[in-house]
């Protein structure tokens, strides 16, 4: 079922859909659109296993789905996928988090010979997106040619907060997608996901890759990072980046009158609001001019 | 027709059945579960089934690649409910089976047939949401203490849900597990539910969790070997072809719920075994979209913030 939108609608705001089924639209410059496939094949899991020099990734690795944003005469990329994000938890290696049943195994009869992982099954992430620039060259086709960096894709600290009062009207929405880059049942313990929402109205984009982890009985995590960009304002577009990290035990949470429950811990949008921020930063992207 | 033959019926339709009929089948089946061993014995031939979760219309498509229960003999191996949608009528289709042919279909315990664990991943709140009440899911849970742990076929394949423990070195030693009761939380009951193979591991291994083992290679060898067994036919994770063989062919994990979750798109196999244990997989997919009264793929636009 796809979700009708009034073309009249994406013809009043200067947009028009994606050709040959790709799932997204093309507004004032940008190039937006959604991939959605099969998690990777065993085979493919392998390899990236050896890419990223590991011997463990997520039950459910999303690795060809993906979320792209270009901004067409800048060649700028914003795109958001699975391998740059287990990347980013390859380095950032947190310890493992004991579960509660934990505690009653340390009195367990070992067997003789015991090897104890301790890679971060969590999959935590400090992922908060991905930059390129890919231009045209006549010769070869299209090349990327930056990680970010040297052709001037610097997210700069700023003050500036996203502005949510025009975020909250209800202007219609063109374009909406939500995209999971990889998942894991935590062996029954929990949930980890990370996943990225989108959604384009005829004044901006804006979107919301969200990490979220629930270890039953011990920890919640959200690692929020949320993009917004208006069109047209000034010649270059600029994309501001507010980053928010959210952390609290079980225990913290019941001591201060909240449920214990796993259960009471589905949605994570109902219940960021109760977890403690710790972390919280706002950055921007000025879009460099044509090359 | 008799009630139990109507009731089938039902459930094929997907219709759960009423809060009564619930407790009576329930009733019957303990009769049946209760006389089972820790180590069911199984004779060929038997098509071996993994998880389910509670996905039905996908376990339809399983009855129709693997032919209906009673000209097929199944084995199950746990893991009925949770995640999926209709975790109540899968689980109920496939007691009532249980119930009306004893002798060809086998359910053993998964992981998911536990209080703890059904209270988190869905199917208590299917069964408050379906009944506006929770009997129905104090019956069902009632009834996953009765389940098996494992089974034999012939004396030379073992199944179980998860895998082996360091506490069990014979099938004897499982015999004599109690196993009625709530799924412990350590142990050897809770291992053969829980426990994974690992490749990286050549012995036993500890999870990083802190709680759950690993299992290698050596392990299984001298488990098969101790106990005379060809090979060991567990479930528990997902594989994104259906089924995967690790160790030299002597463990295999089957996997039997397509597309997991209604957005994996993973493919999903059950195993054959004919009279003479000749092996072969059956790979299937999800049922079509329109079938199955699950959500529409695209979600609807939503102004998160």
């Amino acid at each position: 079922m796809e979700v009708e939108v009034d073309e009249k609608e994406l013809k009043a705001a200067g947009a028009e859909p994606l050709p040959d089924g790709r799932r997204g639209l093309r507004i004032h410059g940008w190039e937006i659109e959604t991939r959605k496939l099969s998690i990777l094949t065993s085979s493919n899991l392998q390899l990236w296993e050896e890419k990223l020099q590991t011997s463990h990734l997520p039950e459910m690795v999303f690795g060809d789905s993906c979320l792209i944003l270009k901004h067409v005469d800048s060649g700028t990329r914003i795109h958001f996928n699975a391998f740059d994000a287990l990347t980013g938890w390859k380095q950032e290696a947190l310890r493992p988090v004991e579960v509660p049943a934990a505690a009653q195994w340390k009195f367990r009869s070992k067997p003789s010979e015991q090897v104890i992982l301790d890679y971060d099954y969590t999959f935590t992430t400090p992922y908060c997106g991905s930059e390129t620039i890919e231009i045209d060259t006549e010769k070869h086709g299209r090349e990327e040619i930056s990680q970010g960096g040297t052709y001037g894709l610097h997210w700069d600290n700023c003050e500036e907060k996203i502005d949510v009062v025009s975020l909250a009207s209800k202007e219609p929405i063109l374009f909406y997608d939500e995209v999971v880059l990889y998942e894991d049942e935590l062996a029954d313990n929990g949930v980890s996901l990370l996943t990225v929402k989108v959604r384009v109205m005829p004044s901006c984009w804006f979107l919301l890759l969200r990490f979220w982890l629930r270890v039953d009985g011990v920890l919640m995590r959200l690692r929020d990072t949320r993009m917004h960009c208006v069109f047209g304002v000034g010649e270059n577009p600029i994309i501001l980046r507010e980053s928010c990290w959210r952390e609290a035990t079980f225990q913290a949470l019941s001591s201060k009158g909240h449920p214990s429950d796993s259960a009471a811990y589905s949605d994570p949008s109902i219940i960021s609001q109760r977890l403690p921020v710790i972390m919280h930063k706002t950055q921007k992207l000025k879009i460099p001019g044509n090359l | 027709m008799s009630d139990l033959d109507r009731q089938i019926e039902q459930l094929k339709k997907c219709e759960p059945l009423k809060e009564s009929e619930v407790k009576a089948l329930c009733l019957k089946a303990i009769e049946i579960l209760v006389e089972e061993s820790n180590v069911q014995r199984v004779d060929a031939p038997v098509t071996i089934c993994g998880d389910i979760h509670g996905q039905f219309y996908d376990m339809k498509e399983l009855f129709k690649v693997g032919g209906d229960c009673p000209k097929t003999n199944y084995l199950f191996l746990g893991d009925f409910v949770d995640r999926g949608f209709y975790s109540v009528e899968t689980f109920l289709l496939l007691l009532a089976l249980k119930v009306r042919y004893p002798d060809r279909i086998t359910l053993i315990r998964g992981n998911h047939e536990s209080r703890q664990i059904t209270q988190v991943y869905g199917f208590y709140d299917e069964c408050l949401r379906k009944y506006g009440s929770v009997n129905v899911w104090r019956y069902c849970t009632d009834i996953f203490d009765y389940l098996s742990l494992s089974a034999l076929i012939e004396n030379k394949i073992f199944s179980v849900h998860g895998g082996l423990s360091p506490a069990i070195t014979t099938l004897d030693q499982i015999r004599t597990i109690d196993r009625k009761q709530e799924v412990p939380h350590d142990g050897a009951m809770c291992d053969l539910l829980w426990s994974d193979p690992e490749d990286i591991v050549d012995g036993w291994g500890l999870s990083p969790r802190g709680a759950g083992f690993l299992f290698g290679g050596s392990v299984v060898t001298s488990f098969n070997h101790t106990n005379n067994i060809d090979y060991i036919c567990r479930a528990h994770q997902l594989v994104m072809e259906g089924y995967k063989w690790m160790f030299n062919n002597q463990i295999v994990t089957v996997w039997s719920a397509p597309n997991y979750c209604y957005r994996c798109g993973n493919v999903a196999a059950i195993l054959e075994l004919d009279e003479n244990l000749n092996k072969q997989f059956r790979v299937f997919d999800a049922a079509p979209q329109e079938s199955r009264g699950a959500p529409a793929k695209k979600p609807a636009p939503d102004y998160f913030l």
